[in-house]
């Protein structure tokens, strides 16, 4: 797939004069100045969709990731608040970073209950490279990428999140859950 | 003799403060805001003193602030009495060109004959361009003595690129020089008072490629190969910090001023507006008297002239935000190949125009 750049481009007599091709980026860009420029005044009066401006104020104004969007992996969380996790592992191999830590528990053979959850799972954000190979890895349909990346924060240690934070409602990653498995459809696994 | 060397001091103050004190700053924020509008951003906006932000104005306070308090660092190795002064040695020159920038033409201020521009020198013309090479140094010993390759690469670029302009520089202003019959800078901005009379009109071409080549003696964008960072990180300032760097950036900004300047004066009529001559526009305020008179003229001619400057400088940072960068042979080859026959082109057409009407 490489890609070839023409560097014999034939340029008529008008493009190479050059000055005239110059001024003509010129109207475009100072076209954009003035019509930012005029249309400051109302910005400035509160309609802030006056002027083509693309600009989101971050921190106040945030925008709707697509669905698609790798965020921070998070845990479903089953409907009777138990983890969808069965602690097979399959995340923590495909984990290219090593980020994620299991630890598998078991019941005793009881009926009609959850035969395996885990007791630990740690997944270090610090770590993490958000590729999402846990969530492509996992058989359950319990590990999901959210659009949540806003995990940085000033002490390390912290940033190593326990089962419990990591727990979030099947209910809020349906989205992503109908992605994921429209993905995966397509791509054949 | 105290009264003359007290309106020299004026003048000098009031020189020093337009450029260091306003043109300098003020030009670090519209560079940020200007592109940005340019480019349907927003730009900078965030620093506030409480919670008033003001257009972004205060990043000016804080660039300074964070450049005061930065470290200033020089590398090992380097030679640190040229590394100190050589941003000085690049500052300098871009200051004292403004010493025969005439900023107004001559009032009649209380009996006192008052010449608006520092020095009037016969060679007005010829210190111009004479400053504006000395700068060269500057730059090739701040790449040289920072001991650190990406440096002397950028100030051998400078050379190359300086010297090379330098040549249609000169050649235009030979152009100038011929139309207007004299180098005293003053003169040349009187004869102008002709709207007819403008350097525009009167040497298109020599325009063109002095703003060319004016801005590639600048060293911005399109001709920002010295510095260009992502050939060569920053060029002769790679290793500059602090108040050092600091005092690149003003240069370039200053020079930017004096371009503005250079240009208003040579090709843009000067203080003059169009078809207003100073003795129509004394012959309306008549009322106040002469001084009076005299004054308001002074007041809107230096306005026109900064107002002039203030255009050539949005030309420039247009240009530095529409075009990109040029290819190293480009350079030299737009400035030995093409601009250097064509300003000797207009030499000979501008002598021919002359010797046919005369």
């Amino acid at each position: 797939m490489a890609y070839y750049v023409n560097r014999n481009l034939k340029m008529t007599l008008w493009e190479k004069l050059y000055l005239p091709e110059i001024i003509r980026g010129m109207a475009i860009t100072s076209r954009h100045f003035f019509l930012n420029l005029f249309g400051f005044i109302p910005f400035l009066l509160g309609n802030k969709k006056e002027r083509p401006i693309m600009t989101v104020y971050y921190p106040e104004e945030q925008v709707q990731y697509p669905i698609a969007y790798r965020g921070r992996p998070v845990l479903a969380q089953n409907e009777d608040g138990q983890p969808a996790c069965v602690a097979c592992g399959l995340c923590e191999i495909a984990c290219p970073a090593y980020c994620i830590h299991i630890e598998p528990g078991e019941n005793s053979g009881k009926q009609n209950q959850y035969e395996r959850w885990p007791d630990v799972f740690n997944i270090d954000y610090a770590i993490c490279i958000f590729c999402g190979n846990c969530e492509e890895a996992c058989p359950e349909e319990a590990i999901f990428m959210s659009d949540d990346c806003e995990i940085s924060m000033l002490d390390r240690k912290k940033m190593l999140y326990t089962k419990e934070q990591l727990l979030t409602p099947v209910a809020e990653l349906q989205k992503r859950i109908e992605f994921t498995r429209n993905m995966y459809a397509k791509w054949n696994y | 003799m105290w009264v003359d060397l007290a309106i020299t001091f004026v003048k000098i103050l009031f020189v020093l403060a337009i450029t260091v004190g306003f043109f300098a700053p003020v030009l670090t924020w519209v560079e940020r805001k200007q592109s940005a509008i340019m480019q349907d951003r927003i730009g900078a906006n965030r620093a506030d003193i409480l919670g008033f932000t003001v257009l972004g104005l205060f990043h000016i306070i804080a660039d300074a602030l964070k450049m005061f308090t930065k470290e200033d660092f020089i590398p090992q190795g380097a030679n640190k009495i040229l590394h100190t002064i050589s941003p000085i040695i690049a500052v300098v020159p871009a200051l004292l060109t403004f010493a025969v920038v005439p900023f107004g033409g001559q009032y009649t201020l209380f009996g006192k004959e008052v010449n608006l521009v520092i020095s009037d020198l016969d060679v007005g013309l010829l210190f111009v361009f004479a400053i504006a090479s000395l700068a060269t140094y500057g730059y090739v010993i701040a790449g040289w003595s920072s001991n650190n390759n990406w440096s002397l690469l950028g100030s051998m670029r400078t050379a190359s690129q300086m010297i090379s302009y330098e040549v249609t520089m000169g050649l235009t202003i030979i152009g100038v020089l011929m139309v207007y019959g004299s180098m005293k800078l003053t003169t040349i901005g009187a004869i102008q008072e002709d709207f007819f009379k403008w350097g525009l009109f009167l040497q298109p071409l020599g325009f063109v490629m002095f703003l060319a080549a004016s801005i590639a003696e600048n060293k911005r964008i399109p001709f920002d190969n010295p510095e260009a960072e992502s050939e060569i990180v920053a060029g002769y300032f790679t290793e500059y910090s602090g108040l050092k760097f600091g005092m690149f950036f003003m240069a370039e900004f200053i020079e930017m001023v004096t371009i503005g300047a250079i240009m208003t004066i040579l090709f843009f009529g000067a203080w003059h507006i169009p078809f207003l001559t100073t003795a129509t526009l004394l012959g309306w305020f008549d009322f106040l008297g002469t001084t009076g008179a005299n004054l308001i003229v002074m007041l809107i001619q230096v306005g026109v002239f900064f107002t002039k400057v203030i255009f050539f400088i949005w030309l420039q940072m247009t240009i530095r935000w529409t075009l990109p960068r040029f290819r190293y042979d480009q350079i030299m080859k737009l400035g030995w190949k093409i601009l250097l026959p064509l300003s000797l082109a207009n030499i000979l057409v501008t002598g021919i125009i002359i010797l046919v009407l005369n």
